[in-house]
């Protein structure tokens, strides 16, 4: 059954964090249903929608910022009690507006993710996850690292309820207590998580950051992955989940909302396996999701709510046909009134701003007065992309974009993005000026654009920062500048575990330095390293590189610390900065290495495949053009000999996946470059001559002369 | 709405050379150039086996294809009425020799002409009093135009190589003016050889379009897309994908045309010619080669037809009466609402940006960069003469009055950068309250400098933008001087009747001068090229100016007959060492012809060597003599390699040939720029006619004097 759904835009509040829509539970069996939304301006707005209208039921005033919303009540009632946090405080709300409960949660964080059932509050402030029962104090966890969303699962078989942690670390932690009873290693830093049954049970649904979705069932002592959907097509992460039975067929989907404003549905198939049934973009980042029936009565839709606050429907109503009469396109009644209220509405509110204006125009003439004008609120994300080793910035803000300008301090490579449609320009950087600039860049966007997504290709060991100034189209005219830090092991990402077997070098510091003083360092190399020291005495962290699939296991204490990788780059890298970073807090630091030979030879074999394929594929995409002319003049290709008529045959593919992957060639030669030049490094030779010579055998590369070229002494 | 019909033609198409001809007169076919020097020509309506003969071909994996071999590498394209009295369309093919009409209905050549110049861009149709319809081709700064019989009946120059070319009525009397879109950003418009109207723009111009009435669609290489009405823009739109094709077609059929866009990255777009909104849009999953109309289903309706590099084809009907235009599959409503309350949100914004302004910060807050209300900036615009650490420049420098900074600066300015902006970002050590940007305009064009400073503290997240626009005058590259050692050698004369304070107020408004000059004999230094430039006007009207550089004096003279509203202007001219580099290149330009003679000759020579010994060797195979074959097929590889190095010394010969004459046809163009008006048409056309007859001191003649006769 395919699923037609029709967008309809309700009414539209402040900025929105990440699940801060809910909606109530419906009063009668085909009523429609109410839906509550709370704002950064920490307004909560409780509407419903009658006649195509959004008619409020109650608005708060403003106040801090509400980062989560949820919905409790007593067990066996009707789940329709607001819960909404903003900075270390939870309120209550009733489904009238009534505040019945203002709960001071007395964290030093503010409150980040919100879990009510019953009489129990779970929150979570960044590192910290808290247990009340009836506003008393009841558990207490420190995570290892950041906590994104919490859920609990109950069942017949459990005595109580047991809360999962999504953390940052790419684990699930499911919890006993003020205990941690054991984690779930999940494929990308978990950023949601949902109950997949709503009514309770032990399946939690959880979505990444890196946009992938998976089903784990939480039991006593272990849990069991269900099943798991990749991003092979790059969508964005994802912000939120629900579960309803939109299609109608008696078991309920998944509805998804991403962060580059993808809506999708999921179905499940006979075989219970989860399948793409619907998918619809809209222009920002989906905040919130649900499935239930708001704009008319028994009509099922999606609702969403986006960051700048559209609450917008997918409904399967099916859309009126558009009456018509003589000529004209007639607008239905509701719209038109809508209009005009919305016209009358922009008048006065033109007026006020006009007022507004002269007043500040008039401040500039005093020489007391000051001009500061609001911060602007920007939704960034800088995140590593695993499957092609390079960053991606988005930025959103409320308001359309004006311009971008991009500044970097290191050299790095902006590559084009489809969806991007600005207008990018690279402007002379002079090498010269002592004003350190690598890249100087200025998008200048289309009207209307209030989402911006670009890819940067970082160069490990070249660290630095990369500074975004955001202009939107808002009077008086500020811009907002970002900071990104580049960090020297750029490509690396946290893992849980490494293969044990591989040839490892080893790095060893001894010194006069603290835990937290070796862990700062360890945060300014890698990154996905928590901020806050972690708890103990030592630590071990494990990490990959994306790029080339090497390891590294980074062990330290107070006083001492180990790096162990297989690629002796890295240890170079890591040797070069860590010393950096103690010469700079006056550290004596007595660094020892031990080198592997072997490691170099492991290296390049695991380079070797990717090698050999890029090459390949280069060459066979250099012949495409030419055997395409010879089967024109020829009418056909049965005279080339197979090899040639496969590529003939393969064309597109060759073509798209070299486009896939540009300047991949480059960076491994680079990376091989990087390793000759290291290796010998550590045995203290300069051997920049030899680099030539080396990019003459990688031209006819083979993997057994190169292996023989580094073996050289 | 939904393409009625899709094609895959498995020949790829080169871009922008599509066309549509009714070859014999009722078939629609789409014609288009592919790779190795051929052109293909769908014709799915008439399926007939042809006897393959002559250049035509039946392609083998497709039968409603045939294959026309040119044997060189196709550069434009076209096909419509040529002969009075021919049953179809002639298909006229341009490489960068040779232009090509051929009969494709009868299979024989209508003419097969050598042009010198190439044909980047070719237009079929009528041209002002030019009884027969031409084949307009514009090459390496020349314009040519053939009847059916291969005369030339219409030839000029202009400023720079051909792009694009389009015919149509530009003033509105009833005949078609021609308009060329060429490599130095100019769209020129002919009234047969008379240049009417320049239209300045800021990229090569790749395509031209006529739309309806005066109004015509253009497209540059930088990405941008628009609308001129006459002389005068309607809207214009910049992508970052480069628009490969442009088409004027009635696709929301309104009964006004739409301006269809075809992109690089595979998009189709059409878009109202009256606002540039987009009313509908589409993707192929490769770049578009060129957009066409045509009957091709032949049921008395137009379709739009666009093409993919890769031999996509689709077809697209003008929407049905019911569809009111709304091509997109969105509702009115929701899109008009969501418009207002877009709107309505900015209008929150930023009366909350007034308001928590009003009610002041904290000092605190370093984070919000607050600044005194009174901030304003200050901008100049100073000439920097060479220094040993940097080139001769234009320095615009912009300072706050009190103790902020200036984080950052932005300038988007058109043509005179890289890209469309220039950035200067101190770090944070060289952070101060004044930014100097250097500034070298490359051509003397005025510019208007969009700055965009960023203000604020020290420690500031955020920063005030201050927005401030300066224009750039036309020749700002130029230092007044006092002392003129050595006068230039070039000098052009002429006399106005203006009083001098008009002739002064045009050097204050066009020259960037330290202070304002009152008299109108002032000495210019040139900081591009070093040379100096004197303007002298006595109390008779009469202005000369001394320079080398004849572009400058063109330059200059352009721009103060159009600051004095001048029509006509003659002017006496002379640059001896410009006329003796000319000279010496026509005699080069003789050299390289005599050259490429005999190499033609050679090569046939050659290619009957290649017949011979390739029978010899076959033979020889045949007969199973393996020494002598091996022996014939080493002296063919030698062969071979002779003709190798032939072929280079050919192209090189060619190439240097065609830069010769290149810069002959801008001789003429730049000895045409020193006159205004009818003058300077007759200056163009009498220096066309020396260099038909070879005359080359009537040449110089006329480029000093203006007149043949003297």
């Amino acid at each position: 059954m395919e699923l037609h759904l029709h967008r309809l835009d309700y009414t539209q509040v402040g900025v929105t964090s990440q699940k801060t829509m809910r909606l109530l539970p419906a009063l009668g069996k085909k009523s429609t249903q109410k839906v509550a939304i709370a704002d950064h301006d920490g307004v909560v707005t409780c509407f419903g929608m009658k006649k195509g209208e959004a008619v409020p039921v109650f608005k708060t005033l403003p106040g801090a910022k509400v980062a989560r919303m949820d919905l409790g009540g007593a067990e066996g009632t009707p789940q329709e009690k607001i819960f909404v946090c903003s900075g270390s405080q939870v309120r209550g709300f009733t489904k009238k507006g009534k505040q019945f409960l203002t709960f001071e949660a007395n964290l030093t964080e503010s409150i980040n993710a919100l879990h009510v059932s019953g009489a129990d509050l779970f929150v979570c402030a960044s590192y910290i996850y808290n247990h009340y029962c009836d506003c008393k104090d009841q558990d207490y966890f420190l995570s290892g690292d950041k906590i994104n969303d919490i859920t609990c699962v109950s069942s017949e078989k459990l005595p109580h309820l047991i809360p999962v942690l999504a953390c940052q670390d790419r684990v699930l932690r499911v919890l006993q207590g003020s205990e941690l009873s054991y984690d779930i290693e999940v494929p990308g830093p978990p950023s949601v998580l949902e109950l997949f049954n709503k009514d309770g049970g032990e399946e939690v649904l959880y979505g990444t950051t890196d946009g992938k979705i998976g089903l784990v069932q939480i039991g006593d002592c272990d849990a069991a992955t269900k099943w798991e959907i990749g991003n092979e097509k790059r969508k964005g992460g994802i912000l939120c989940i629900d579960t309803y039975d939109i299609i109608g067929d008696g078991v309920n989907d998944i509805l998804v909302g991403r962060d580059d404003g993808t809506v999708e549905v999921y179905g499940f198939d006979s075989s219970r396996e989860p399948t793409l049934r619907f998918e619809h973009v809209l222009t920002e980042s989906v905040t919130s999701i649900q499935g239930g029936c708001v704009g008319k009565e028994s009509y099922d839709e999606v609702l969403t709510a986006t960051y700048t606050g559209w609450v917008t429907g997918l409904t399967s109503e099916p859309q009126r046909a558009e009456a018509v009469q003589g000529d004209e396109v007639r607008l239905s009644k509701e719209t038109q009134s809508k209009i005009e209220a919305l016209s009358a509405e922009l008048e006065q509110l033109q007026v006020k701003v006009l007022q507004g204006r002269e007043q500040y125009q008039q401040s500039s003439q005093s020489s007391t007065a000051v001009s500061a004008v609001p911060v602007f609120s920007i939704n960034d994300k800088f995140t590593l992309c695993q499957d092609d080793a390079s960053y991606s910035l988005t930025l959103e803000v409320p308001t359309a974009i004006d311009n971008l300008l991009l500044q970097s301090d290191v050299p790095i490579d902006l590559l084009d993005v489809d969806k991007n449609s600005a207008v990018v320009s690279f402007s002379e950087c002079d090498s010269q000026q002592p004003n350190g600039n690598f890249l100087l860049a200025t998008y200048r966007c289309q009207a209307n654009t209030t989402r911006l997504e670009l890819k940067v290709r970082s160069i490990e060991g070249q660290y630095g920062t990369l500074q975004a100034y955001i202009t939107p189209r808002l009077q008086p005219k500020t811009c907002q500048v970002r900071q990104y830090q580049i960090k020297p092991l750029s490509l690396h990402q946290r893992t849980h575990s490494i293969d044990p077997d591989r040839p490892m070098n080893q790095l060893s510091l001894v010194g006069q330095f603290s835990f937290a003083e070796i862990h700062s360092w360890v945060v300014f190399c890698l990154p996905e390293v928590p901020e806050k020291t972690p708890a103990g005495e030592s630590v071990t962290f494990y990490f990959h590189n994306t790029f080339l699939g090497t390891q590294i296991e980074a062990t330290y204490c107070k006083g001492e610390g180990t790096f162990k990788s297989d690629n002796i780059s890295t240890i170079s890298i890591l040797r070069d900065v860590l010393s950096k970073e103690a010469t700079k807090k006056k550290i004596n630091l007595n660094i020892s290495y031990d080198i592997n030979d072997d490691s170099v030879s492991h290296t390049l074999r695991m380079i070797h495949p990717k090698l050999e394929y890029q090459l390949l594929l280069a060459k066979k995409v250099q012949l495409i053009d030419a055997l395409k002319e010879l089967q024109v003049h020829e009418g056909n290709a049965d005279f080339l000999i197979p090899e040639y008529r496969s590529i003939l045959d393969e064309s597109a593919n060759l073509l798209e996946e070299y486009k896939k992957q540009p300047a991949h060639l480059d960076r491994l030669y680079g990376m091989i470059t990087d390793l000759l030049i290291d290796k010998f490094k550590f045995k203290g030779k300069n051997v920049r001559t030899k680099v030539s010579s080396m990019l003459q055998i990688l031209d006819h590369y083979d993997l057994n002369s190169l292996l023989d070229f580094f073996s050289e002494p | 709405m939904v393409p009625i019909f899709t094609l895959k033609l498995n020949h790829k198409i080169n871009p922008r050379m599509v066309a549509v001809g009714k070859f014999d007169g009722v078939h629609p076919c789409l014609t288009a150039a592919t790779q190795a020097g051929k052109v293909f020509i769908h014709n799915p309506h008439d399926r007939g086996q042809r006897p393959a003969t002559h250049r035509l071909s039946q392609s083998t994996q497709d039968s409603d294809i045939s294959l026309l071999n040119i044997n060189q590498a196709v550069t434009c394209l076209t096909a419509g009425t040529l002969g009075p009295n021919t049953t179809g369309d002639t298909l006229l093919v341009g490489s960068q020799t040779n232009l090509l009409a051929y009969d494709v209905h009868d299979n024989t050549d209508v003419f097969y002409r050598d042009v010198t110049d190439g044909a980047n861009a070719i237009v079929l149709g009528k041209l002002g009093d030019i009884s027969s319809p031409l084949a307009i081709i514009g090459g390496n700064c020349a314009l040519q135009g053939f009847d059916y019989e291969g005369n030339d009946h219409f030839w000029t120059v202009t400023g720079d190589n051909v792009r694009s070319l389009a015919l149509f009525d530009f003033t509105g009397d009833g005949k078609n003016e021609l308009l060329v879109g060429s490599e130095d950003f100019d769209i020129r418009v002919f009234k047969e050889d008379q240049l009417v109207s320049e239209l300045n723009e800021n990229e090569t111009v790749t395509s031209l379009c006529h739309m309806h009435g005066s109004r015509f669609g253009y497209a540059l290489a930088n990405g941008t897309v628009g609308v001129y009405d006459r002389t005068a823009r309607y809207w214009r739109i910049k992508s970052k994908n480069h628009a490969m094709s442009i088409h004027a077609f009635d696709l929301n059929a309104d009964g006004v045309v739409e301006l269809i866009t075809g992109w690089s990255n595979g998009k189709i777009d059409a878009r109202s010619d009256r606002t540039g909104e987009v009313i509908f849009k589409d993707n192929f999953s490769s770049s578009v080669a060129g957009v066409v109309e045509g009957d091709y289903r032949l049921d008395g309706q137009v379709q739009l037809i666009c093409t993919s590099i890769e031999g996509e084809v689709r077809g697209y009907l003008p929407a049905s009466k019911d569809l009111k235009g709304n091509l997109m599959d969105s509702n009115a409503e929701q899109d008009r609402i969501r418009e207002l309350s877009q709107r309505r949100q900015n209008l929150l914004l930023e009366l909350r940006n007034y308001e928590e302004n009003a009610k002041g910060v904290s000092q605190t807050n370093s984070g919000m960069g607050v600044i005194p209300a009174n901030t304003q900036l200050q901008t100049t615009l100073s000439v920097r003469a060479a220094t040993e650490a940097q080139k001769a420049h234009v320095e615009l420098s912009i300072s706050t009055p009190n103790e902020t900074i200036i984080r950052a600066v932005l300038i988007f300015a058109e043509g005179i950068f890289e890209g469309e902006s220039h950035v200067v970002h101190p770090s944070v050590q060289n952070l101060s309250g004044c930014v100097r940007v250097p500034i070298i305009p490359p051509k003397d064009i005025p510019v208007d400098l969009h700055i965009k400073a960023f203000v604020g503290g020290r420690t500031s997240t955020q920063f005030h933008v201050f927005e401030i626009t300066r224009q750039l005058p036309r020749f700002s590259m130029y230092e007044v001087t006092e002392d003129s050692p050595a006068a230039p050698a070039g000098t052009v004369s002429f006399s106005i009747n203006e009083r001098p304070q008009r002739v002064v107020m045009w050097l204050n408004q066009n020259f960037l001068l330290p202070e304002v000059v009152e008299s109108p004999n002032v000495t210019f230094h040139s900081l591009r090229g070093g040379g100096l430039m004197s303007f002298h006007m006595a109390s008779n009207g009469q202005i000369t100016l001394t320079t080398d550089d004849i572009d400058l004096a063109g330059d200059l003279v352009q721009s103060l007959a159009s600051f004095l509203a001048m029509e006509d202007l003659s002017v006496e001219a002379d640059f001896p060492s410009y006329f003796e580099e000319l000279r010496t290149t026509l005699t080069e330009v003789d050299e390289f012809h005599s050259v490429h003679q005999k190499l033609t000759a050679d090569m046939a020579d050659h290619s009957n060597y290649i017949r011979n010994m390739l029978v010899q060797a076959e033979d020889a195979r045949l007969m199973a003599d393996m020494k002598t074959m091996k022996k014939r097929y080493r002296e063919l590889f030698d062969l071979n390699r002779d003709l190798i190095n032939e072929y280079t010394i050919r192209s090189n010969n060619h190439n240097a040939l065609l830069a010769r004459l290149k810069s002959v046809n801008q001789a003429i163009q730049r000895a045409g720029r020193l006159r205004v008006g009818k003058p300077k048409n007759q200056v163009i056309a009498a220096c066309r006619d020396a260099i038909k007859s070879n005359n080359i001191n009537a040449l110089f003649r006329i480029m000093r004097a203006g007149t043949a006769s003297s």
